[in-house]
């Protein structure tokens, strides 16, 4: 027990710390979260070209992307960049990699939402004169972020927790700063514990917001996927 | 060196790479597995536990659940190895998603199906493996392919703790040759590769043992 | 000889009686036929003797034996029942013949080979036996119904109980599986069958109970009960199945 209390001791004197890259965690998360929804519409808007070529890119984009890790994609920004001389920030890099990255998730998600879709009401909406961008902003999409919102909800937490790799290239994070603590006090177990928790407790206010959310936006008659 | 040079010497570290990821996503099946099936034959105590588990489990990121195991558990005089390690947190942590897969797939199992099996005179052990088990894994496939290259993507982080895996050859290759883009994009090319491989592998499996009617929409 | 045998047999779901005093015997060879509208407790009365539902009173009389003690075995108890659904139940993942071997091999602890013969022989006796290599979804209603059939009898049940075996299916299948049910008839296989295809009771012949809100109000042949029966009730359930027939 007393070691708990000198424990808690020593992370008091390091709270600011700590504080400051909880901050720079959900600042990381929120922006990848944005920037990744709206690059994932993107993808999904060109998944549907007529074009066949741009549908073949967006596929092979969504699949690389998902086959790849995202580390080496952030090691490739970070490390291998400055060779040519193009110094990026850590949060630059981050940003960069995560938005490439869940955008390909985000569209994939959008586009099995869209296989559920009743084709007839599409149909109906370009018959009644809607361009074909019209029809994409007004029904299309409309109802295929609706069907994704679990789906959309669950790559938040991926979001937050996989925001603890940028802590590998030296983007002083939540986890880096807890790393930091860990190091210089000696106190490993208890550390990586406790950024566990927190880590956990964040995950759960994401699940209690994304259900409200799909409380408030749920179509009568129309189930989620 | 040519970018050809530097596929080779990465893929010395694909057969690590590919351990790591054969070995993790077979703890999280073994785990996942376990999860379903008891959820199916246990108590609601028992349902509870593992509800606990897997939503401990599913919130925690790798990293860090990879920190607690290999640097803070020698703290408490528990050493693990590098690859147990990676079973312990990415394993683990595969497992808590797998095991939501197959209850998922478990409740597309037909009812009238199991009471048939109970009307035979089968056990609830019976059931589960004779009817149950082998339509989930096969409802499954999907599920289990999304996991196992989720696998493969958090697999990296077996350099962390010293696995010789590709993202530790090509961190040594790129501090010795400061040609990273080059590296880093081979580093990519390896992991599709690999990508590409197991979910044909999975792919061409489900195909084998495919039932007419059972899996197509 | 009596095969089968209930005495004042009931049960209550939620504190609401499903079955009450339900006297019921099946001779060796015999067939029975239980119809009366849905709802009336005809499935639960079939579940309740093979021990899929627990009776909450009464007794059930297998073969001289109480199976409704607490100290029967009931797994045993039910592989000496053969059970045949309204929706066939095939196990989907498994061909037509591992359908049939499955109880045979898993249960009996048959090896392969003799399994694979048993139920050939099964499946000849239902005409199946040429389909014995496709999957449940590959068949006609009519036929997975047969290969449901042959399922049951190839565990060489004492009894078949048959729970509304036709009402998934067409009027031309529905004639396959009454011609299976004489067939069988004919080889003085014991049956129990709820139904409430009026058709089916008819076909089949043999004694029918009429079963509603979980009492039997009358027993007789076929046409006694579809004649013009005193009681409304069966008057008024007759009248309204044939004007669906």
């Amino acid at each position: 027990m007393n070691d708990w209390i000198a424990f808690f001791q020593q992370v008091m004197n390091f709270g600011p710390q700590i504080m400051a890259g909880l901050g720079n965690t959900l600042l990381l998360a929120a922006i990848i979260t944005v920037t990744g929804l709206v690059g994932g519409i993107v993808v999904f808007y060109l998944s549907l070209s007529h074009n066949r070529l741009c549908r073949k890119l967006t596929e092979g984009y969504i699949s690389f992307f998902i086959g790849t890790p995202l580390i080496a994609l952030l090691f490739l920004m970070y490390y291998g960049l400055p060779q040519w001389g193009v110094r990026l920030s850590p949060l630059l890099v981050a940003v960069i990699g995560f938005t490439m990255n869940v955008a390909a998730y985000n569209a994939r998600y959008l586009m099995t939402a869209y296989r559920g879709l009743d084709q007839d009401e599409l149909e109906a909406a370009r018959a009644q004169g809607f361009s074909s961008l019209q029809v994409f902003r007004l029904i299309t999409l409309p109802q295929v972020l609706r069907l994704s919102i679990p789906a959309l909800s669950n790559q938040v937490i991926l979001n937050l927790k996989d925001s603890s790799v940028a802590f590998l290239i030296q983007y002083t994070e939540f986890f880096a700063q807890v790393q930091d603590f860990a190091v210089r006090n000696f106190q490993f177990f208890k550390a990586y514990l406790m950024a566990g928790l927190v880590y956990l407790a964040l995950v759960s206010v994401i699940v209690i917001a994304s259900r409200w959310l799909e409380r408030r936006l749920i179509l009568p008659g129309v189930r989620p996927l | 060196m040519s970018f050809i040079d530097i596929l080779a010497l990465l893929a010395t570290g694909a057969g690590y790479t590919i351990l790591v990821t054969l070995m993790c996503s077979a703890t999280g099946m073994a785990v996942g597995l376990a999860i379903a099936m008891f959820h199916r034959l246990g108590s609601r105590q028992v349902s509870a536990c593992l509800a606990v588990f897997t939503y401990v489990f599913r919130g925690i990121p790798v990293l860090v659940l990879l920190f607690i195991v290999f640097f803070g558990l020698p703290g408490m005089g528990i050493g693990v190895p590098p690859l147990v390690s990676m079973m312990l947190s990415l394993g683990l942590i595969a497992g808590a998603y797998l095991g939501e897969v197959f209850r998922g797939a478990l409740d597309s199992v037909d009812g009238n199906e199991v009471l048939a099996a109970q009307a035979m005179g089968m056990s609830r052990m019976q059931v589960l493996l004779y009817i149950e088990l082998p339509q989930m894994l096969r409802f499954s496939v999907p599920g289990m392919v999304n996991e196992f290259t989720t696998v493969l993507k958090y697999s990296p982080f077996a350099y962390t703790v010293g696995i010789p895996e590709v993202m530790k050859q090509a961190m040594a290759l790129s501090a010795a040759t400061l040609r990273g883009v080059e590296i880093y994009l081979a580093v990519g090319l390896v992991y599709f590769a690999i990508y590409k491989v197991l979910v044909t592998f999975v792919w061409a499996l489900e195909k084998r043992y495919r039932v007419p009617g059972l899996t197509e929409h | 000889m009596v095969l089968l045998q209930t005495r004042n047999l009931g049960m209550e779901y939620d504190g609401k009686p499903v079955l009450r005093g339900i006297d019921l015997d099946l001779a060796e060879g015999e067939l029975k036929v239980v119809m009366g509208p849905s709802g009336c407790g005809k499935s639960t009365l079939l579940r309740c003797l093979n021990r899929l539902v627990t009776p909450t009173s009464g007794q059930i009389i297998f073969r001289d034996e109480d199976v409704t003690r607490p100290d029967t075995d009931v797994r045993a108890l039910r592989q000496r029942i053969g059970f045949v659904f309204q929706n066939f139940a095939l196990y989907r993942h498994l061909s037509v013949l591992d359908n049939v071997t499955l109880g045979l091999r898993k249960l009996r602890g048959m090896p392969l080979g003799e399994a694979v013969e048993r139920a050939k022989h099964e499946l000849r006796r239902m005409d199946m036996v040429e389909h014995h290599h496709k999957y449940p979804a590959q068949l006609s209603g009519g036929q997975k119904q047969r290969v449901a059939i042959a399922r049951a009898l190839a565990m060489d049940p004492a009894v078949l109980f048959f729970d509304e075996p036709t009402s998934a299916l067409d009027p031309l299948m529905s004639r396959e599986i009454i011609n299976v049910i004489n067939q069988l008839r004919r080889d003085n296989v014991s049956m129990l069958c709820v139904t409430h295809d009026l058709f089916l009771a008819r076909s089949v012949g043999g004694r029918v109970l009429f079963l509603d809100q979980g009492v039997i109000h009358a027993e007789g042949d076929a046409e006694q009960l579809f004649g013009n029966h005193s009681d409304p009730r069966i008057r008024a359930f007759f009248s309204q199945e044939a004007g669906n027939q």
